[in-house]
């Protein structure tokens, strides 16, 4: 079945987190599968309009207004004529919202279901159920969901957060994980240091990712381990915390604090270590300690969230998120080094490429498109009914407005008047690339090979 | 739209991970799904007489503003001497003061009681001599503005005053500074500045020292109930209809809101699982 599909979400390239990454692999996997794909995210700064991505990756950086943490505000109907334009002009089959955050994603597949078009949408994140914050974007969620064809969630635990909070069915839940590029981290011992052990942590030091865990654990280990060192990559608002317990502990021959990373340096970053320290709080799926397995290392983690799915239990050591817990598992891993007692890397490396690739990844999601595609459209008060099972009657007001916003510009734009953008043949265009050897113009956008 | 459910049965157990579930359906959702959803870890069920006497810390310092106002009312009508009013409520607090110094905290040093009387001798020197001042501040406000910011004031000592649970809400200062701004304002309406010496020393016993005291003494449904009458009696000698309006209060705040609240404690649904993010807990550096 031919799909043409379009990945809506708020958070793309130039930003980087897991969710951007997740977004441009499949789509470029669906690319070479034949799949057509275009990508629709808000402008980023001076990045607006119309940019073409590494095989001809269409992607729509709208003007919209950013409101907060790289959200659109989400007004449900000034985007509508331009969303109504794309998805005609492009003619667009499947909308795939991502990301929970993302308002953009939830607006574009609303004004998808209104046109009659299938909507999947990929939950990556976890949310309590405790607080005021919670509760209100988990009704959001189940808003946004009641009608929606299909979801995907990155594993078991995001699945089962998903069902409880927007009262999904659970047949509608699938669970694909994430994947990893494993043919870009590749394990390297050589660069590996021989008389020390290097500990290495890469991540965005938030709250959310344990920083709080990674000071107390750093001294306490250094004061046990004389040939330990570490090496951090990333930044962010709690970067200050590790500066200080390394000014404070005088550590700073042993703590290299790398700031932020570019996605293609992290290869290197982590193969110049020997063990790879997770500390997160909360975790839908985690893609660093895949990419750090990848690499060869010997991964300790907190057990939390969907960390204990990922990988194999001779590959990571899982700890509950304390730090008596962790430097018990850092112990662990470290004995293990120095006794020899550990997965060799390009064994660690193969193993994880065997379990995770992108294109097992895209051919389960595919599944998906065909049996979203097969489903009957609904009337709108088939869709209004449904929205009204989440409970909340001024919603119903929204989307009985952007219907008639629809069926208005129907009168005023008919979809006959709009242009039809022609279908690149993507085979085509990738074999043009490697005729011209790289000169063209999509092949440097994302430093991805 | 009902997903085929003719996934190929394999003799192999589905697992909780993301890479050995080959041959199950994405969509499979095992026996296993939701099983370390837990609830309610954190509810717990406490006994209504504990919940009315909780609720009877709001009904308690709400008789204490009643009892305020009432003092208020008497020395504005002239119905009482001011000398006899900060008597009694001097040997009230010279009353409560022994007996949390003596009988409630451990017994201080000479030295406390010293610093105390220090500090009760330098307010009412001040107190006295910025009386004058005190009393016209608010002079030339119309009376129904006076006793409307007073309503409203008392009203945000009440939200904001602390009844012993530690939420973000609660401020002793603000509460406090609120009952003192109600009271600066009432003094402006009496008839002379003793007066209204008097009135703003009744205002720093009862809503400085005597939450002091009350803090110290655990719940009892004695004391409410004490508290509870004095201040119906007390409010019934200045109007019957405030009378029975202020019962109707107490009896909502103390009876029937402990009542909901227990009844509607079975509805309490907290959902906690692996998905809940991990508290830090701070240690020593």
């Amino acid at each position: 079945m031919h799909h043409r599909i379009c990945m809506v979400s708020d958070f793309f390239y130039p930003n980087m987190g897991g969710v951007e990454e997740h977004i441009f692999n499949l789509s470029q996997c669906l690319l070479l599968r034949g799949f057509k794909v275009i990508v629709l995210t808000h402008a980023y700064g001076d990045r607006i309009g119309i940019r073409y991505m590494t095989n001809g990756l269409k992607v729509f950086y709208l003007p919209l207004y950013v409101m907060y943490n790289q959200c659109i505000l989400p007004t449900m109907m000034c985007s509508i004529p331009l969303l109504r334009y794309i998805f005609i002009r492009e003619r667009i089959s499947i909308v795939h919202g991502h990301s929970a955050f993302s308002a953009l994603a939830h607006e574009a597949m609303l004004v998808g279901r209104l046109m009659g078009l299938k909507t999947v949408f990929t939950d990556h994140s976890l949310f309590g159920f405790a607080d005021t914050s919670a509760v209100i974007t988990n009704k959001l969620l189940e808003m946004s969901l009641s009608n929606c064809n299909s979801c995907i969630c990155v594993s078991h635990i995001g699945k089962e957060n998903t069902v409880l909070r927007a009262r999904v069915h659970h047949n509608r839940v699938f669970v694909i994980p994430n994947a990893v590029d494993t043919d870009i981290f590749t394990p390297d011992p050589s660069a590996r240091s021989v008389d020390k052990i290097t500990v290495v942590i890469v991540s965005r030091l938030v709250y959310r990712k344990g920083v709080d865990l990674m000071a107390q654990i750093i001294p306490d280990i250094c004061a046990r381990y004389s040939e330990v060192q570490f090496l951090i990559g990333g930044d962010g608002p709690k970067c200050w915390l590790l500066q200080e317990v390394r000014e404070r502990c005088g550590l700073q021959d042993r703590v290299t604090l790398l700031g932020s990373l570019e996605h293609s340096q992290v290869r290197s970053v982590l193969n110049k270590g020997h063990i790879f320290l997770n500390t997160s709080l909360t975790e839908a799926y985690c893609m660093a300690i895949v990419e750090a397995a990848s690499c060869g290392l010997q991964v300790v983690s907190t057990c939390v969230g969907g960390i204990p799915e990922v990988l194999p239990p001779d590959l990571i050591y899982l700890t509950e998120p304390n730090v008596q817990a962790l430097l018990v598992g850092l112990d662990k891993a470290i004995c293990d080094y120095k006794s020899g007692k550990v997965v060799p890397p390009f064994k660690c490396h193969e193993r994880v490429k065997s379990l995770y690739s992108w294109m097992d990844v895209t051919k389960r999601t595919e599944v998906v498109y065909n049996s979203v595609a097969k489903e009957r459209n609904k009337t709108i008060g088939a869709h209004l009914r449904s929205y009204l099972r989440s409970g909340v009657w001024p919603f119903l007001l929204v989307v009985s407005f952007c219907h008639l916003v629809l069926s208005f510009l129907d009168w005023l734009i008919p979809t006959e008047k709009i242009d039809i953008a022609r279908d690149m043949s993507p085979s085509a265009h990738i074999n043009n690339c490697f005729k011209s050897e790289g000169d063209c113009e999509w092949s440097s956008k994302k430093k991805k090979s | 739209m009902k997903l085929k459910k003719t996934y190929v049965q394999k003799p192999r157990k589905w697992k909780k991970n993301l890479y050995e579930n080959h041959g199950f359906l994405d969509n499979y959702t095992d026996t296993s799904f939701l099983e370390e959803l837990r609830k309610n870890l954190n509810v717990k069920d406490s006994p209504l007489p504990t919940i009315i006497l909780g609720a009877g810390r709001v009904t308690h310092e709400l008789c204490i503003i009643v009892l305020f106002t009432v003092i208020f009312v008497y020395l504005y009508n002239g119905w009482v001497e001011p000398e006899a009013v900060f008597m009694y409520s001097g040997c009230l607090t010279s009353l409560g003061y022994i007996l949390y110094r003596f009988f409630l905290t451990a017994a201080m040093p000479y030295t406390t009681l010293l610093k105390d009387l220090r500090t009760v001798l330098v307010f009412l020197g001040f107190g006295y001599v910025l009386s004058p001042v005190l009393k016209t501040l608010t002079d030339t406000i119309s009376t129904d503005t006076i006793y409307a910011m007073s309503t409203f004031m008392m009203f945000i000592h009440l939200v904001f005053f602390d009844y012993g649970i530690s939420a973000s809400i609660v401020s002793s200062a603000l509460s406090l500074n609120a009952a003192l701004f109600a009271s600066v304002c009432l003094a402006s309406r009496l008839a002379t500045p003793f007066h209204a010496f008097v009135l703003l020393t009744n205002t720093v016993e009862c809503f400085a020292l005597l939450p002091i005291l009350v803090a110290e003494i655990e719940d009892s449904a004695v004391i409410l109930s004490t508290v509870i009458l004095l201040s119906l009696v007390a409010l019934c000698t200045v109007s019957v209809t405030m009378t029975v309006l202020f019962s109707c209060v107490v009896i909502f705040v103390t009876i029937i809101c402990p009542l909901l609240f227990k009844k509607w404690t079975r509805y309490k649904e907290n959902i906690y699982g692996p998905w809940d993010e991990a508290v830090v807990e701070d240690q020593e550096m």
